[in-house]
């Protein structure tokens, strides 16, 4: 599995992408954007395993979809800018180090997977989460946190696509430009969830809601197997 | 249920029974489709082969006039579908010795398109090819051989798909036989089916929603990975990395449990109702297939005989108002043969239920068991045969 991420991160080869100085803003908003276009589909296979059993376990309308996309895009913002702040502050170079981003990525995919097994198990009433009536009652209170947080760890997880905009935003030279480069291609990569609060459609189904929270805690051990052998691969 | 109304299930069954000449007559066309088993093991030149293709043809129309004649379904394609699940290994791990020197894979013989492609991939190979044009599973995608060849499997699951649904997972998958059985050998559940939480019925679509994202993701078959309990009795990956031990437990894991034990303690098909994702995907073509299940709800005496026993929990007592079982049902025809009313039947989608029970079933079976006596009917011959060989030469392998 480490093998295949690493593939999956080989491919996007973001040398290839890497963008020269912008002169303009709107050169910078224009290259930002199509960016984001371009590799949109990717950010979408890496967040859609999040996203999507959470939207269908949470059988909202669409137009509350649409509130909870927003959330998760934000969150999913929050953790770019802050790992992006804590590469610029530190040493922009660290993203491509595999020696500082497995472990990051580790510790960011086991949080993930603790989170939605918590949302997979806890906010179903089942036999397994009757004795986690408190934690339940707390996620009842606070569930507007459940995005925010699902997208601020996707927004950790530092895909191909991510990595692309980060080289491309440091080569826009100051730092207003690059933070409304990567603001735009942000904007380009959330084109492609457009569809995806349109699963509020399908909220009449009832199973649906059942089937999101079983593929949540599925996606959950996969990011749990995935994050633990980051973090001990070498062992391995 | 009300143990008023439950009729005793030795109560005698209604069965669509028919006379001798008018079976042999509709077998005809069976005849002649499953002639190509032994006209194929001709070809082979092989004494085996060809007493293996004979005794196949005969056995597979044989079964289908019986089949006619007694009106009974699910007693004759229950024999056939253990049968072709356990022909298979015994055909392909000689195989996978011939060709590769053992049941292990290679990353080398994986990555050079060895592998057999296998259609529980399907579900996970649809989405990358859409929209990124690419098949995620390493294996053949054309060519003349019999393994893995990826355009030849995505046809006759199409094609099979399309004719009778998920009738699939009781007619044409090379694995079922397995859970069946297992489900099979004891008289009686030790857990009865009110003690299984229904919601599990919800997990295969579960599974199948991960996997087609995360494969997605990773551009890797993740369910034939680390999920499918029949790697044990196929091929799998050699254990020469820890990643490899753990995926091989897993199977071992899996397949002791969802094809043995869990069968064996429930009398169902657990792997097949409560986990496979293949046969989740394969429960939508139910939706556009022209065959279903329907109950008579006049005949229905609400005794609960079909929920108590149908392998893949695809009814319950919504069914029994509604008038048709869940969309999980593989068309297995367990319920049609036991109901002590008679009231369950084969049906054509649209037709009143005064029409004719026995056509629909007839035109159900003809797809349904053709897919079974060539498809698993070749398997059955080459498993035979490599047991004729055991037997004669003292291997399994030419």
């Amino acid at each position: 599995m480490t093998r295949l991420c690493s593939d999956v991160i080989l491919r996007a080869k973001p040398g290839r992408l890497r963008l020269g100085t912008a002169g303009k803003g709107g050169e910078v908003i224009l290259q930002g954007f199509l960016l984001g276009l371009a590799s949109g589909t990717t950010c979408l296979a890496y967040c859609a395993p999040v996203l999507v059993p959470f939207l269908l376990g949470e059988g909202q309308r669409v137009r509350q979809n649409w509130a909870v996309l927003g959330k998760f895009l934000g969150g999913r913002l929050g953790g770019y800018l802050l790992f992006g702040l804590i590469a610029w502050a530190v040493n922009r170079l660290i993203l491509e180090d595999s020696g500082v981003r497995a472990p990051v990525l580790g510790v960011a995919y086991i949080a993930l997977a603790a989170l939605l097994i918590v949302y997979g198990v806890v906010r179903t009433p089942t036999a397994c989460a009757g004795e986690l009536k408190g934690a339940r009652a707390w996620l009842n209170r606070w569930p507007a946190l459940l995005p925010v947080g699902l997208g601020f760890l996707t927004g950790l997880n530092v895909c191909p696509p991510f990595l692309m905009a980060f080289a491309g935003a440091t080569g826009t030279g100051t730092l207003w430009q690059s933070l409304l480069f990567f603001g735009t291609f942000f904007l380009g990569t959330s084109f492609y969830f457009i569809p995806l609060p349109f699963l509020g459609a399908f909220r009449h189904v009832q199973p649906l809601r059942t089937i999101g929270k079983f593929a949540a805690v599925i996606v959950a051990l996969y990011y749990l197997f995935a994050g633990v052998l980051l973090l001990v691969g070498d062992v391995l | 249920m009300t143990t008023e109304t439950q009729p005793s299930d030795q109560a005698k069954v209604q069965s669509p029974r028919m006379a001798v000449w008018k079976a042999l007559l509709l077998c005809l066309p069976i005849l002649l489709l499953s002639a190509l088993i032994p006209l194929l093991s001709l070809q082979s030149g092989d004494p085996l082969m060809i007493i293996s293709g004979l005794a196949v043809w005969i056995l597979v129309n044989v079964f289908f006039v019986l089949m006619l004649i007694t009106g009974k379904t699910h007693r004759y394609r229950s024999v056939l579908f253990i049968m072709i699940a356990i022909a298979l290994p015994l055909d392909f791990i000689p195989w996978m010795f011939e060709t590769y020197g053992s049941m292990l894979l290679t990353d080398e013989t994986i990555y050079s398109g060895g592998a057999s492609f296998c259609p529980l991939t399907m579900p996970m190979v649809i989405v990358p090819a859409l929209v990124k044009r690419v098949v995620i599973f390493p294996g053949t995608l054309v060519g003349t051989g019999t393994h893995g060849i990826f355009s030849m499997m995505a046809l006759l699951w199409l094609g099979v798909s399309l004719s009778i649904g998920r009738g699939w997972c009781s007619w044409g998958c090379f694995y079922g036989g397995w859970d069946e059985f297992f489900s099979r050998l004891r008289k009686k559940p030790l857990i009865k089916h009110k003690q299984i939480d229904r919601r599990w019925i919800y997990l295969p679509f579960g599974i199948l929603l991960a996997i087609v994202l995360i494969s997605a993701l990773t551009y890797e078959p993740v369910y034939c990975a680390w999920l499918c309990p029949f790697k044990l009795v196929t091929e799998f990956q050699a254990p020469a990395t820890t990643l490899a031990i753990i995926q091989i437990a897993i199977f071992i894991l899996l397949f002791i449990g969802l094809v043995i034990v869990l069968p064996l303690l429930t009398r169902r098909r657990i792997q097949c109702g409560l986990f496979c994702p293949f046969g989740a995907m394969q429960s939508f073509f139910n939706k556009i297939n022209i065959f279903g299940v329907r109950i008579d709800p006049e005949k229905c005496s609400r005794c609960e005989k079909c929920i108590r026993e149908c392998p893949t929990f695809s009814l319950n007592e919504a069914s029994l108002d509604s008038g048709k079982p869940l969309m999980t049902c593989t068309r297995c025809a367990h319920c049609i043969d036991n109901c002590p009313q008679g009231a369950i039947t084969y049906r054509i989608k649209g037709t009143s239920l005064k029409a004719s029970p026995t056509v629909a079933r007839v035109l159900y079976l003809y797809p349904a068991y053709f897919l079974m006596a060539f498809i698993g009917g070749a398997t059955i011959m080459n498993g035979l045969q490599r047991l004729l060989m055991l037997i004669t030469t003292g291997s399994m392998l030419h």
